[in-house]
């Protein structure tokens, strides 16, 4: 028979041939260099402009191939701690916020970034805009790619003037009563999140601000059971009203697209809302416009939240001087420049050059929304989140687990949603925040 | 006192070429099960950040806390609701779907192959679809509910209790379904005919001879049914988490997911191994249930 000539040992030699031959390219590329890019911003827009990045970086370093994997919001923690465990790590990550990166670097995952920034140029760099990526070492974790102004008040125009609303709200009060006179059937007041994810935990975080709350004290001692966080929470009670029965189950997609839909009068979100407006639903674009998120009073200053979408290197990447060089590249400004034109005014520049840079400014979106976009720069500047609550607050290494681990989200909604005492909703969330601390 | 060895050279060869053959099988068996196994004992004595895997022994300290956690009796609770609930729908519509497709309908080859969709399709996609579904600003659902006057406002479906574990519930009986009209339908068509024959003959009804032959007929292949999808549905993951995520608050918090949170939102990989292991010790009845049952039948045999 044909097939009789392959004898066993003929077969054996083939293979053992074969996998030797298959060891060789192993060396013969070993020059080439594979950097994996994760990140959780990937809208289309986003996704061409990182494509043009990494191919300029491909032209500069021929030897240095970047392929972009995306993540997600609720979803890199899992991934992470996967792929730190296991030692596959993506060489480069983006967007993620700070006090995720503090966390990881807190345990010894994440390289010390001076020397990116120092290639970028840290004098360029807004004046503290690095200072919530300096870790208790003094080394700097990581960097910004850019400033976000997660809790904007979005309200309509049009909408405000047929209920008679002469100014945006500045104060809750105003805000429940302009919510009210703006609710009518199919457009409900705001579209606040309920869900047991991490934007009612960080937006929440921003209304016990808003109430002179906090989280920690300074030094990092829990506290959440203070008469901010107890105002806070009779006020979002009250403004369950104003929001669509769904938003139980809200988070950053849900309530942005209530907003851009026209499903609410008013909206909660960066500035994305800017271009999936002008995209999505263009007869309320040229109405909208932003504020800093009410409080529960004037002598409160605004507490803007921002996630301070960030720039950093496992320590575990076998490719770390590439990785560097296409971090700093990243900031390199035809490249920036067309990633913060992918979502206007939702990622802003960390510095001061891109911003004052006339490419910059040629942007429609940006050019409408001057304003707009201006007032979100200025507040994200001065922004914070839970892992720098203020600026006396000391960096928060475990603010990422206590945000994952969702009892911020689980107190709005025992209390908001299932009515439980407030005493002793209070009392199980501060008991299980510390927990989460003390591991 | 040990036995002589009277095996012929030839027969120790042949015992040891069987060893050899069956080499490969306790390999593979030892590291896709039992080495898994004894990691997740292993690490459930440990407490152990999951991104680094660094930690310190604690010995039992792990499965007493969890005793002590209402949250791990929760969501045991949920668990079970979920799996009864589930189950039962499953069995309710896959036995009467794989009657009316029994039937001599002229669509039936058609049918049978449409039928198998729900439980082919991606569970992310099934979700996604219903997600949409059940979005109360733009749900057909709540839509249509609204247009025919059955309610004023839009329904909560998937965020508000007890809305939501119903609404899991209904779509893990529609996503899973289809397995139990595979499994009753092939066995409806072993039935021997004469024994409907008969019974016509003795005038039983269409309802009577359901309880009376088919039930009896298909009793035991439901109970390897019920068995292997309570399994399944105990350890059910993707589909609760993707549409609920466990809320609200904890109403739909399964054990998986709980063993998903502390591994990695909390970081716990000590305490996320210690809720495995006592997961694997409650599916455990229900193994031993099962292999019970298909020795005692293969013993009838």
């Amino acid at each position: 028979m044909k097939y009789s000539q392959m004898t066993r040992r003929a077969t054996l030699q083939a293979l053992m041939a074969g996998a030797a031959v298959g060891a060789l390219p192993g060396k013969v590329f070993a020059q080439t260099v594979n950097l994996r890019w994760w990140s959780p911003q990937g809208s289309p827009e986003q996704l061409a402009a990182y494509a043009y990045q990494i191919e300029a970086f491909h032209a500069l370093h021929p030897d240095i191939r970047v392929t972009f994997e995306m993540t997600s919001d609720e979803g890199y923690a899992p991934q992470l701690a996967a792929a730190f465990s296991s030692g596959q790590v993506p060489d480069i990550v983006t967007h993620l916020p700070s006090f995720a990166v503090q966390s990881y670097y807190a345990n010894g995952l994440i390289e010390p970034f001076d020397d990116v920034i120092a290639a970028i140029g840290a004098d360029d760099f807004y004046p503290g805009a690095n200072d919530v990526f300096r870790a208790a070492d003094g080394q700097y974790c990581g960097t910004g790619i850019g400033n976000s102004a997660a809790n904007m008040l979005w309200m309509r125009r049009d909408l405000m003037e047929q209920a008679n609303i002469d100014k945006i709200p500045e104060t809750w009060d105003e805000l429940r009563t302009a919510c009210a006179a703006m609710q009518t059937r199919g457009t409900f007041g705001a579209p606040l999140p309920f869900g047991r994810n991490t934007m009612t935990s960080l937006i929440f975080t921003g209304f016990i601000h808003g109430a002179g709350g906090h989280v920690f004290t300074p030094d990092l001692e829990v506290d959440i059971d203070n008469d901010g966080t107890r105002a806070a929470l009779e006020f979002y009670r009250e403004m369950r009203e104003f929001c669509p029965p769904g938003a139980t189950n809200y988070s950053w997609g849900e309530s942005l697209t209530a907003f851009v839909s026209g499903a609410t009068a008013t909206g909660i979100y960066t500035g994305r809302v800017l271009v999936n407006a002008v995209l999505q639903n263009p007869a309320i674009a040229e109405h909208i416009t932003c504020a800093t998120y009410p409080r529960l009073s004037t002598d409160i200053a605004p507490w803007t939240f921002n996630d301070f979408p960030s720039v950093f290197i496992p320590a575990q990447s076998r490719n770390k001087d590439a990785a560097k060089l296409f971090a700093a590249f990243l900031f390199d400004p035809e490249g920036y420049i067309r990633q913060l034109h992918a979502a206007p005014g939702h990622v802003l520049p960390v510095l001061q050059s891109i911003n004052n840079d006339p490419r910059y400014q040629d942007n429609d979106i940006i050019r409408a929304y001057s304003d707009e976009v201006e007032l979100m720069a200025q507040a994200a500047a001065g922004g914070f989140n839970l892992g720098y609550e203020s600026a006396e607050h000391q960096s928060n290494e475990k603010a990422g687990e206590v945000i994952n681990a969702g009892p911020i989200a689980d107190l709005v909604q025992r209390v908001v949603l299932n009515g439980d005492n407030v005493d002793a909703a209070l009392s199980d969330t501060s008991r299980a925040i510390a927990e989460i601390v003390s591991g | 006192m040990s036995r002589p060895n009277t095996a012929t050279p030839l027969e120790r060869r042949y015992a040891m070429l069987g060893v050899i053959l069956i080499a490969p099988t306790i390999l593979v068996f030892c590291a896709v099960i039992v080495y898994p196994l004894f990691s997740a004992i292993y690490l459930s004595l440990f407490q152990i950040f999951t991104p680094t895997l660094q930690g310190s022994f604690v010995g039992l300290e792990n499965y007493q806390r969890l005793f002590q956690r209402s949250e791990f009796w929760i969501s045991l609770r949920n668990t079970l609701v979920w799996t009864i609930g589930t189950l039962t729908l499953q069995i309710l519509l896959g036995v009467a779907m794989a009657l009316v497709l029994h039937q001599n309908l002229w669509f039936r080859s058609l049918a049978r192959s449409l039928i198998l969709f729900p439980y082919f399709v991606s569970t992310v996609v099934a979700v996604l679809v219903w997600r949409w579904l059940f979005n109360d600003l733009y749900g057909i659902l709540n839509h249509l509910m609204i247009s025919v006057g059955l309610i004023d406002w839009p329904l909560d479906f998937l965020g508000s209790s007890p809305n939501a574990m119903i609404s899991v519930i209904l779509v893990g009986a529609w996503k899973y379904f289809p397995f139990v009209v595979i499994a009753v339908l092939a066995r409806l068509q072993t039935i021997p005919e004469p024994l409907y024959e008969a019974a016509k003959i003795d005038g039983a009804g269409p309802i009577a001879r359901f309880f009376d032959i088919t039930l009896p007929q298909l009793r035991e292949v439901l109970v390897v049914i019920i068995l292997l999808r309570a399994i399944w549905d105990f350890k059910e993951f993707d589909l609760i988490f993707l549409l609920t995520g466990g809320g609200p608050l904890i109403t739909t918090q399964t054990l998986p997911l709980l063993v998903y949170k502390e591994a990695f939102a909390l970081n716990q990989m000590g305490m996320a191994s210690a809720y495995a292991v006592v997961m694997m010790a409650i599916m455990l009845v229900f193994m031993v249930v099962y292999v019970l049952k298909t020795r005692n039948k293969d013993e009838s045999r």
